[in-house]
């Protein structure tokens, strides 16, 4: 009997045991994130805070590099052993396809839940949704701008140019002055050529003209957008790019840039975070940036694009509490600080914000370029990121052709309305994603 | 059969199953699919698989930048097997003479190979940049007129990275050549000096013949690595500039993973293989006929 006894009691000690460790076993959320590795830090920061509220929720946060779909993401989702949220491109292609396969969740309960519908721009969500289903929820917002070394500026007793003409003029003087390449561009990467592209064609189309190319029946090959490519050619063939431009590759040429072997260059706001770190609050002092000046006729359209999205996978166990974590991220106002302190626009206004942090001075630039010339709307920063991938290879290898002389304007127009006939009648391109109205 | 025969065979089947079970799931089931996949029109993420039929295959063979890729592919091999195999296997020849600092010269041609290919790559960009190590250095010696953007020009790109490429893969071809040299008889060295044969004629004359099946194997294996390579020109061009270092590999990875075309990808990895398959055939069949 007494041997009866105690094994019941260790029986229901063991019960005992197991059910409390059952209550106490953490809910864990993995997360995959692309993009730059300064973004990894700052994002770390942000879930070691929330885990410290949190102290039930343990989250592991994976740096999967820069590229936008990172090769081992699609099969990871599709045999449910990837990360349950993870941050990737948007728009057309793999986006479409992981959405399509039904490899992640529709955002559209904690839209409105946490209340994103009053800070997310209708434009952003209409990049991350499709069908009425919001699927992402943007990263952070990216400008770009003409970089410009201020000691070099000062030395040759230059001043930022309000006009494409006395940019032609800067140009010449920096040459003389015995830099090689006047303007960093990094074509051996591909994608540096159609930041330039983006902007050049916003700039002789207009917001309008490319949102009647991207959601109506405009076409790539018209005369504006032939005139855009003939200007980046004149550039390439002037000098602009130096002697090798399709040489060099982004992060080389960028080191150049920042060691004032450079004059200028035309990146994005992505770059400030990792320059920030390298070369510190007043270091980053040295260089300014200004809109790419219009030429006669035009207007400055600020550029503006989401660097990325955050996606919730189907397979996650816990959505409500990753749909959490992604509200603390990205819309907590201390994220939101901290994020900008550090180089990265989170989506939505930050205005309310800026008087409380210090932002790193090449940012607060970017901002003043976009305040100012917001209300004559704004254009894509990275047309390459909201088109279907077909179009995007053929505009990157036109725009290395273009850039070594080997295709006209006119040619290279050509092939990318040709892929993009093809990718509309598959239903390959960016369906605008409309306004999210219901719950599901 | 007698039943001893029997258990042997029972044995076999039993030791070899393991192997056979790993085999089939890892190599022969996934190249099926492939060719299955080849006659789809699938993204390679939706559940639904269309059946296309030849089309992929009729549309690779009008695909003017597939066959660019396929004739750069096979440039690339061409330097890739003629520094990989011929030029290895006099490095190997020249290293297995009793010569100063012979493990020093090993070590150095063989440390490439150890290093990843991403690694190699990066190294390389460096060094082919306009102001890099090799443009500096033709500057110093005077040669500064052969100085140029090297991975930027469209005559020398594909040429300079399969010298990249080469470099990573040469020391493990001369380890194989050096093995087989010093697996030849000395005697024969030995009496074809004592009747006069001069440094080249015991190379062309005995050190070849006697390396006949290692150069063969090295060939095939060399010939396979290089219609494969993908990471060296992934790390440093992408295939650019524009499309002057496209290779099938690359292509294949930009059709099926980039474009989501996935069941297209497919046909031209298809391609690819046959065409491994087929070199390889060759030479085992040339291989079995002098045997």
């Amino acid at each position: 009997m007494k041997r009866w006894f105690l094994l019941l009691a260790m029986v229901w000690v063991l019960l005992g045991w197991s059910a409390l460790s059952w209550g106490a076993e953490k809910i864990t959320l993995d997360i995959w994130m692309q993009g730059e590795p300064g973004a990894v830090t700052i994002h770390n920061t942000i879930l070691e805070e929330y885990m410290k509220l949190n102290p039930d929720v343990s989250i592991t946060l994976t740096f999967m590099g820069g590229e936008l779909f990172p090769p081992g993401l699609i099969p990871a989702l599709k045999a449910g052993t990837g990360p349950d949220i993870f941050s990737a491109g948007t728009g057309p292609g793999q986006p479409a396809a992981i959405i399509d396969a039904g490899l992640v969740i529709p955002l559209n309960k904690y839209y409105f839940h946490y209340k994103w519908n009053e800070v997310i721009p209708p434009m952003i969500v209409n990049y991350t949704s499709s069908d009425g289903k919001l699927w992402a929820v943007g990263d952070w917002v990216e400008h770009t701008g003409m970089l410009y070394n201020r000691e070099i500026f000062a030395n040759l007793g230059l001043k930022v140019p309000e006009t494409y003409e006395e940019l032609v003029q800067i140009v010449e003087t920096v040459k003389k002055a015995g830099y090689e390449t006047p303007v960093a561009l990094g074509g051996a990467d591909k994608w540096p050529i159609s930041h330039w592209q983006s902007m050049l064609f916003g700039y002789f189309a207009g917001p309008e003209g490319i949102d009647n190319v991207m959601f109506g029946d405009g076409r790539w090959d018209q005369p504006e957008f032939v005139e855009a490519l003939k200007l980046l050619q004149n550039m390439a063939k002037d000098g602009w790019f130096g002697p090798n431009p399709l040489a060099v590759g982004y992060v080389e040429i960028m080191n150049e840039f920042w060691a004032g072997k450079i004059p200028m260059t035309f990146t994005g706001t992505f770059v400030v975070s990792d320059a920030f770190n390298m070369l510190g609050a007043e270091g980053l002092k040295k260089f300014g940036v200004f809109p790419f000046p219009p030429l006669p006729g035009q207007k400055i359209y600020p550029t503006e694009d989401i660097g990325g999205g955050w996606y919730i996978s189907k397979s996650c166990k816990h959505p409500d509490v990753a749909a959490d974590v992604l509200n603390f991220m990205l819309f907590r106002r201390e994220s939101r600080k901290l994020l900008l302190e550090n180089g990265f626009v989170p989506v939505g206004p930050v205005s309310d914000l800026l008087e409380e942090v210090v932002l790193p001075s090449l940012l607060e630039e970017f901002f003043e370029i976009v305040d100012k010339y917001r209300h004559n709307g704004t254009i894509h920063a990275f047309l390459d990121t909201v088109q279907p991938d077909n179009v995007t290879q053929v505009t990157y290898d036109g725009l290395q052709s273009l850039i070594a002389g080997l295709m006209t304007p006119e040619e290279v127009v050509a092939e990318i309305q040709k892929e993009w006939e093809k990718a509309k009648a598959e239903g390959k391109i960016l369906k605008p994603g409309g306004a999210i109205t219901s719950l599901e | 059969m007698g039943k001893g025969s029997l258990r042997d065979l029972g044995s076999a089947c039993f030791f070899l199953a393991p192997a056979l079970f790993l085999y089939i799931t890892f190599v022969i089931y996934p190249t099926l699919d492939l060719f299955r996949f080849s006659f789809t029109s699938w993204d390679g993420v939706s559940p639904v698989k269309q059946w296309v039929g030849i089309r992929n295959y009729q549309e690779l063979f009008s695909d003017r930048i597939f066959w660019q890729a396929f004739r750069n592919t096979l440039l690339w091999a061409g330097i890739v097997l003629f520094l990989n195999v011929f030029v290895a296997l006099i490095l190997a020849a020249l290293i297995a003479e009793p010569i100063r600092g012979r493990v020093g010269f090993q070590l150095a041609y063989f440390l490439p190979a150890v290093q990843a290919g991403v690694v190699t790559a990066t190294i390389w960009r460096w060094m082919y940049q306009p102001n890099g190590v090799i443009n500096t250095f033709l500057r110093t010696v005077g040669l500064g007129r052969f100085a140029r953007g090297w991975l930027g020009d469209f005559a020398l790109a594909l040429p300079a990275l399969a010298v990249a490429s080469s470099w990573m893969g040469m020391g493990v071809n001369i380890a194989i050549f050096l093995g087989g040299i010093q697996n030849i008889d000395p005697a024969l060295y030995e009496a074809a000096k004592i009747d006069g044969a001069n440094r080249f004629q015991l190379f062309r004359y005995i050190t070849v013949p006697s390396l006949y099946h290692t150069i063969v194997i090295v060939l095939i294996l060399s010939t396979i690595g290089a219609f494969k390579t993908f990471d060296i020109v992934w790390a440093t061009t992408q295939g650019g500039p524009v499309r002057a270092t496209e290779l099938l590999a690359t292509y294949t990875y930009k059709k099926g993973m980039l474009e989501v075309r996935y069941g297209y990808g497919s046909s031209i990895a298809v391609f690819l293989m046959l065409l491994i398959v087929l070199l390889s055939a060759l030479y085992f069949f040339q291989q079995k006929r002098e045997a």
